[in-house]
C-alpha cells in the first residue's frame, strides 16, 4: 500500500484536511531518495581497503621502492587527513556536536589508520622505539583519545580503547575477544577485568559528569564485554586464574546487575541483554555446581530447571517495563 | 478462524503511525492530529525493543529444546525407529499448540518468543518429513543425501508445502525466504532427475527467479500487502539474488563441476557457452544497479552492489588481474574517490537522489559503528619476531595513565 492510498484513507476518516492531504502527497512524491548509508559503507569500506592495501603492499615491496618513498608516502597521506579534518574542525564541545557532512569524521579515520601503518613501519624498520614496546603501543592510545575527543568521534574512540587493550595484552574487539583472547595459557584475567572494570567506570563518569554523555556506550559496550568475558574464564578455569572461580561469579552478577540498572537509566538494551545472559549463565553453572548429583532427585531437578528457568527469563524480558518500572 | 495468525489490520495501522511521525517531525500535520490519527489507529501489540526480542529468542528457543529433551526421554524405549517420529511429532505439535495460544492470549506480533516457537514447530515438522521418509528409503539411495536422489526430492515436496503453508498463516520474513529457497531446490532436484537436466539448470533458475519477482510484484497488489510486505521485500531480494546467482559464471562451472560424472577433477571443466554466462556475470550486477538508482529501488541497488562484489570475486578466482593487495588499495583509493565525489555532487538533491540523512534517530547507529571500528580497524601489522607486543606481564596497573 502506497502514501497515496493511506493519505486517501487518512482524508477520508477525516482526520486529514484536504488541502493538506494534497501537500503531504506532493510531499511524499517528490521526497528525495537518500544514498546516505549506502555511501558511508561504500566510503568506510573503500577506508578500509586502502588501508590494509597500503599497509601490506608496504611490507611486501620494501626494496622495489625504498624506505625514504615510503615514509615519505605514509606521511603525507597522514598529514593531508589529519590536515583536512582539522579544516573541518568544529568548536569543542562537552556535548554532542553535530557534523554538517561526513567526509571529515572518515578522513580522520583513515588519517588514524594511516599513522598506525607508519608506526608499525618506522618500529620494524628502524626500532623508533627500540624495545620499549609499551611506549609504542600507548603512543596511538594517546593520540587517539585525544583526537576522540577533539574531534567527537565516537569511530576515533573506540579505537583508542582499542589501542589500550593492546597495550594491556588483550584484544578487545567484539568478535576478537572470543575468539583471540587465550585467558587461559597466560594469566591475562585478572588485567583484563582490571581493563574493563575501568572502561566501565569511565563510561558512567562520562554519563554523570555530562563530560561526552554519547561516548557511554562505547566505553560500557567495550568495557563490559572485557570484564565479563574474562571474569567468565576464570569461573570455568579452576588452576590458572588470580581470580577465584567464587570471586569471579560474584563480579560476573554484579556487572549484570550493574548494566542492568544502567539499561534501565538510559533505555540501552543491548545491556540489558548482556546483563541476563551473563546473569543466566552464572546462576545456571552453580545450580549445576551445587547440585548434589548423589541423590536420586538430582535428576529430576536438572531436567526440569531448563524448561521453568528458561519461561521465567521470558517472562522476564515481557514484562521488562513493568519489572523495571520503565515509562 | 482467520487464515492470519495476527490481527492484520496492525500492520496497516503501524504502517499509518510511521507515516504520520515522520509527518508531524516535517510540521506537514499539527500535534493535535498527529494524536488523533494515533488515536485512530491504535496498535493492540507490544513489540519489544530489538535487543530485548533477542533475548526472548534465545530463551525461547533454548526452553524448546529442553522441552523436547524431555519429551523425547518419556517416550525413548530402546532403538526403535517410530520412537524419534513420533518424539519429533508430539514436540512439533505441542510447540504448535503453545505458539497458537501464546499469540492468542498475549499480544505478540513478531516478538520473539512466537518467532522461536514457529520455527522450532517447523524445525521438528520438517525433521519428521525426513527421518520418516530417510527411514523407508529402499537401499541404493538410502542414507544418500544429493539432489539427484529421488527421494530427497520427495522429501522437499512437503517441506516446501508446509513453509508455504506457514508464511500464509505467520508471515515471518526468514520462514518466506526458507520456503523460496526450498522451492527452488526442489526445482533443482526435479531437474537433475533427467538427463538434459544439467545444461538447463541455470536457465530454469534464472526464469523461476524471473517468474517469482513478477509473481510477488502481482501479490504486491493485494489489498494485505502490508501484512506480508516483510515477507515479500526478502524474498524479492533473494529472487533478484538467485537470478544473478543462475547466471553466474563461477556458480555455473563450480556446480557444473561437482554435478558431473566426475567431481573431483583439479580444475573445474569450461563450460559450454561461456560468453554468455560472462556477460550474465559482467551485466547483471550493472543492470540493478541503474533500475535501483533510476528507478530509485534500495533493494534493487543494495543487491546490485552486493552481486558486483561478488562478480570482482568471480572475476579474480580465475584471472589473476593484479596481486591482492594492490587491488584492495586501488579499489580503496577508487571507493574513497567515487563517494567523496557523490557525496559533494548529492548535496543538493539531483535525479531525486540525495546524500543527505534521512530524518530518522542516528545516535544509536553511531554507536553501532563504534563497535564496527573496534572491530575491522586495524593497521596491518608485520611477522618481525623482535615486534613483540607488551604481554600481561606489564600490567593493568599502570593502565590510569591515560586518563
Amino acid at each position: 500500500m502506497s502514501p497515496d492510498e493511506i493519505i486517501a484513507d487518512l482524508t477520508a476518516k477525516g482526520l486529514l484536511e484536504p488541502e493538506q492531504a494534497q501537500a503531504i502527497g506532493e510531499y511524499e512524491r517528490t521526497r528525495p531518495f537518500s544514498l546516505h548509508y549506502e555511501l558511508r559503507t561504500l566510503l568506510y569500506l573503500g577506508i578500509t581497503m586502502l588501508s590494509g592495501g597500503l599497509g601490506v603492499l608496504l611490507y611486501q615491496h620494501l626494496d622495489d621502492i625504498g624506505h625514504g618513498v615510503i615514509i615519505a608516502g605514509l606521511a603525507a597521506i597522514m598529514t593531508a587527513c589529519f590536515w583536512y579534518a582539522f579544516r573541518h574542525r568544529r568548536p569543542f564541545t562537552w556535548g554532542l556536536s553535530t557534523a554538517p557532512s561526513v567526509l571529515p569524521d572518515y578522513i580522520l579515520l583513515l588519517g588514524c589508520l594511516t599513522f598506525l601503518t607508519l608506526e608499525g613501519y618506522l618500529q620494524v624498520q628502524y626500532g623508533l622505539f627500540g624495545s620499549r614496546y609499551g611506549l609504542a603501543l600507548i603512543l596511538p592510545a594517546v593520540l587517539f583519545f585525544f583526537l576522540a575527543y577533539r574531534f567527537d568521534h565516537r569511530g576515533v574512540l573506540s579505537m583508542a580503547i582499542t589501542a589500550l587493550a593492546s597495550w594491556v595484552g588483550v584484544s578487545i574487539a567484539p568478535v576478537s575477544a572470543f575468539t583471540y583472547n587465550d585467558f587461559s595459557s597466560v594469566d591475562l584475567s585478572g588485567s583484563a577485568v582490571l581493563l574493563g572494570l575501568l572502561l566501565l567506570g569511565a563510561g558512567l563518569a562520562s554519563e554523570q559528569l555530562d563530560r561526552k554523555k554519547h561516548f557511554a556506550f562505547t566505553y560500557i559496550s567495550l568495557g563490559g564485554n572485557l570484564a565479563l568475558l574474562a571474569a567468565t574464564a576464570a569461573l570455568f578455569d579452576y588452576n590458572h586464574s588470580v581470580l577465584a572461580p567464587f570471586a569471579a561469579g560474584l563480579l560476573i552478577l554484579a556487572i549484570s546487575t550493574f548494566l542492568i540498572w544502567y539499561a534501565r537509566r538510559t533505555h540501552s538494551y543491548l545491556f540489558l541483554l548482556m546483563g541476563v545472559v551473563y546473569g543466566y549463565m552464572v546462576v545456571t553453572y552453580a545450580f549445576f555446581v551445587l547440585l548434589d548429583t548423589s541423590s536420586s532427585d538430582a535428576f529430576g531437578l536438572a531436567m526440569l530447571y531448563f524448561p521453568l528457568s528458561t519461561v521465567g527469563v521470558v517472562l522476564l524480558f515481557i514484562n521488562i517495563k513493568k519489572i523495571l518500572r520503565l515509562a | 478462524m482467520s487464515i492470519k495468525a495476527y490481527n492484520p489490520d496492525w500492520a496497516y495501522f503501524a504502517a499509518v503511525q510511521k507515516l504520520a511521525a515522520h509527518w508531524q517531525k516535517q510540521a506537514l500535520i499539527t500535534p493535535v492530529q498527529h494524536e488523533a490519527i494515533k488515536a485512530a489507529h491504535p496498535l493492540g501489540f507490544a513489540q519489544p525493543h530489538l535487543f530485548i526480542r533477542i533475548g526472548i529468542f534465545i530463551f525461547t528457543l533454548v526452553g524448546c529444546f529442553s522441552c523436547s529433551g524431555f519429551v523425547s526421554l518419556i517416550f525413548y524405549d530402546g532403538l526403535q525407529d517410530s520412537s524419534f517420529a513420533v518424539a519429533g511429532l508430539l514436540c512439533g505439535l505441542g510447540s504448535l499448540f503453545v505458539l497458537e495460544m501464546a499469540i492468542r492470549g498475549s499480544q505478540l506480533y513478531h516478538s520473539g518468543a512466537d518467532n522461536a516457537l514457529l520455527y522450532f514447530t517447523l524445525g521438528c515438522f520438517v525433521f519428521v518429513i525426513f527421518y520418516v521418509i530417510g527411514e523407508s528409503t529402499p537401499p541404493p539411495y538410502s542414507y544418500h543425501f544429493s539432489l539427484g536422489n529421488p527421494y530427497v526430492t520427495l522429501a522437499l515436496l512437503p517441506m516446501a508445502g508446509l513453509l508455504v503453508a506457514a508464511t500464509v498463516r505467520y508471515a515471518d520474513r526468514w520462514v518466506a525466504a526458507l520456503a523460496y529457497l526450498t522451492l527452488l531446490t526442489l526445482l533443482t532436484s526435479l531437474l537433475l532427475q533427467v538427463e538434459l537436466g544439467r545444461v538447463l539448470l541455470p536457465f530454469a533458475v534464472m526464469l523461476a527467479s524471473a517468474a517469482a519477482y513478477f509473481l510477488l510484484q502481482r501479490l504486491a497488489q493485494r489489498p494485505d500487502y502490508l501484512y506480508y510486505k516483510p515477507c515479500l521485500d526478502l524474498v524479492k531480494a533473494l529472487a533478484l539474488g538467485t537470478f544473478y546467482l543462475g547466471g553466474n559464471y563461477l556458480v555455473v562451472r563450480e556446480g557444473n563441476a561437482l554435478l558431473s560424472d566426475n567431481p573431483f577433477l583439479p580444475v573445474s571443466p569450461q563450460i559450454p557457452l561461456a560468453a554468455l554466462f560472462y556477460l550474465f556475470t559482467a551485466g547483471i550486477p550493472l543492470l540493478y544497479i541503474y533500475v535501483g538508482l533510476r528507478r530509485p529501488h534500495r533493494l534493487w541497488l543494495i543487491t546490485g552492489l552486493l552481486t558486483l562484489a561478488f562478480s570482482l570475486y568471480t572475476l579474480r578466482f580465475y584471472r589473476s588481474v593484479l596481486p591482492p593487495e594492490i587491488a584492495a588499495t586501488l579499489g580503496g583509493a577508487f571507493l574513497v574517490g567515487l563517494t567523496f565525489w557523490a557525496f559533494r555532487y548529492l548535496r543538493t538533491p539531483r535525479y531525486g537522489l540525495t546524500a543527505a540523512a534521512p530524518d530518522d534517530d542516528q545516535q544509536q547507529l553511531f554507536n553501532i559503528e563504534s563497535l564496527i571500528v573496534a572491530q575491522t580497524a586495524h593497521a596491518p601489522t608485520p611477522q618481525a619476531p623482535s615486534f613483540e607486543f607488551g604481554g600481561g606481564s606489564s600490567g593493568g596497573g599502570g593502565a590510569e595513565g591515560s586518563y
